[in-house]
């Protein structure tokens, strides 16, 4: 080994790194380029190949776990519907509800009622996430404006949206504007205090530097506000968008001819045909993960700094 | 360009709920073109105040300050501020960190790039134009705090405590790279310290405030010859400096 350890010379970095590692973590990073560097070639290539085969593995040993704990949740409905013996109409098996699926999908009813409710998600969280982000920045910036308001966002919370929707259908139709503001009021309130708090959590060390910088009211949110505010932004998102599909589905149950709520309701009191209502439910849990998926993409990509330590 | 910076009959009130708090009274002060001055005085007598108004960020309540003999109300990119708790993006790569206040000016994105990279190459950060702000430490951060200051080319160079928060060791190699970082650029500078050793060590001429409400009790011309090197700090010549700024804050304590 001794003969390997003078191996500064051929690691010009690590002399780079020696001239500024006095403190803390500088001599940690030091110490782990010396490491390395005691390492020959083909060593070191084994060692970070092997590094890199178990982090592999390890990753995809957790993908490996979503379609298992699927496979375990089938296999238990399956097997209390074996055992149980139950009529459809009680419990469906899985089988049962597949062959429903399968019919729904090749006569195109399935997915005309699922593109309805997928417009109106998509409405109700566009008018939502505009209105609540816009409203939210407004009073992040005006306490005025927030102890004017606040007491009737907080007070229009207590009101179910439930109780509110047969209102916005006879106000607004029963077409699919009023499901959209259902939705979009549902998504509101967690939207509006994510961004809120996003904005406070805005040092005010990195304001002064912005005005020292002499930077205008624009750069100030783009430079500094939008980043800083984003990790909490992007988790009022994921709760918006899985609030999306809910109130959707809500609107629809108020009143409605078409979408996938309206079938869960049709399956389930015109119908009795609970392998269709089944179906329904799966596929507005899919589009909500979907939607979650979507936000969680968003994350990594926008939020590397916060990976890399 | 290097810049003049004065500040005449400063006085300074904050008011909060429970009343007023004269943080500043009677402040004057002038610093030549390419002129290192230190600030030292007690925690608490108003020396970020100062400093604060000395970059346009406060507006005093009475006084002003003239940059180049225009008078300054309001914060200009010829102010390199570095602050005390070093005030990185965290989620701005080092590079980006720098080429901030050049992209916010208008900077075309190549040249703040080019620029930035010189800079960091000026403070030792080379090769780490990737990493982020808490893959450094403290000593490194700050080299990059100050590499930013100065990205803009500004006349007069602001520094608030920049080396507090680091160990005694790490403080004094900053120390050695910030006199040889102005020494390159020879921009005006004010630095404000309560570590005495610091102040004699890099400046030209130590103000000494006494507590608050702050005022400038005296100054000590520091005139050590340049470029100083750790070494002198045993001089006694230097000796002699500390204690009579030692003795300037006590006095000025005991008031």
């Amino acid at each position: 080994m001794a003969g390997r350890l003078p191996r500064w010379d051929v690691a010009p970095k690590t002399l780079v790194f020696g001239a500024f590692s006095f403190d803390g973590n500088g001599a940690v990073l030091m110490q782990k380029q010396e490491n390395r560097q005691l390492l020959s070639g083909t060593e070191r290539r084994v060692w970070q190949g092997g590094r890199s085969l178990v982090r592999f593995a390890r990753q995809r040993f957790e993908l490996l776990l979503v379609p298992v704990a699927m496979a375990v949740f089938v296999g238990v409905w399956a097997l209390i519907g074996r055992l149980g013996n139950y009529p459809p109409f009680l419990l469906p098996t899985p089988v049962q509800v597949w062959n429903r699926f399968l019919t729904v999908a090749a006569d195109g009813t399935l997915w005309y009622h699922t593109s309805i409710t997928l417009w109106e998600i998509l409405g109700g969280l566009v008018l939502g996430l505009t209105t609540a982000s816009l409203l939210g920045y407004l009073l992040a910036k005006s306490p005025l404006l927030e102890r004017f308001l606040s007491p009737y966002i907080v007070a229009s919370q207590s009101v179910p949206i439930v109780a509110l929707a047969p209102l916005l259908i006879v106000w607004f139709g029963f077409g699919v504007l009023s499901k959209v503001l259902v939705c979009a009021l549902t998504i509101f309130f967690p939207v509006l205090i994510n961004t809120m708090i996003g904005l406070r959590t805005v040092e005010r060390d990195l304001m002064d530097l912005m005005r020292a910088l002499q930077a205008s009211r624009w750069q100030v949110f783009r430079y500094l506000e939008l980043p800083a505010s984003l990790p909490v932004l992007l988790g009022g998102l994921k709760i918006g968008v899985t609030l999306s599909v809910i109130g959707a589905v809500v609107g629809e149950f108020a009143q409605s001819d078409r979408g996938l709520g309206f079938l869960v309701n049709l399956a389930n009191r015109g119908l009795f045909d609970t392998p269709l209502m089944f179906v329904a439910l799966l596929v507005l849990m899919t589009i909500a993960l979907s939607l979650y998926g979507i936000v969680s993409v968003m994350e990594w990509l926008l939020l590397r700094w916060k990976r890399e330590s | 360009m290097p810049s003049t910076l004065r500040a005449e009959g400063i006085r300074h009130v904050y008011r909060g709920g429970s009343g007023e708090l004269l943080a500043l009274d009677g402040v004057s002060l002038s610093v030549d073109e390419g002129e290192f001055v230190a600030i030292v005085g007690p925690s608490g007598c108003g020396k970020t105040t100062l400093l604060r108004i000395l970059g346009g960020l406060l507006t005093p309540t009475e006084g002003w300050v003239h940059l180049n003999g225009q008078p300054l109300s309001s914060p200009r990119r010829q102010v390199g501020y570095v602050f005390q708790n070093v005030n990185l993006m965290p989620w701005r790569t080092v590079l980006r960190n720098v080429m901030l206040p050049l992209e916010v000016a208008g900077v075309p994105r190549g040249v703040a790039e080019e620029r930035a990279r010189q800079l960091l190459a000026l403070v030792g950060m080379e090769g780490f134009e990737e990493a982020y702000p808490r893959q450094l430490s403290g000593g490194m951060a700050q080299r990059v705090a100050i590499a930013r200051a100065l990205v803009g080319s500004p006349g007069v160079l602001l520094l608030d405590e920049p080396f507090g928060s680091l160990d005694a060791l790490s403080r004094e190699q900053m120390n050695l790279e910030l006199l040889r970082i102005w020494q390159a650029r020879r921009v005006t500078t004010v630095m404000v310290t309560h570590d005495l050793q610091e102040a004699i060590f890099l400046a030209d001429r130590v103000l000494v405030m006494s507590p608050r409400p702050g005022r400038i009790r005296t100054q000590v011309v520091v005139d050590l010859p340049r470029p100083r090197t750790l070494e002198v700090v045993y001089t006694e010549f230097f000796g002699a400096l500390s204690r009579r700024v030692r003795e300037a804050l006590d006095a000025s304590s005991a008031l």
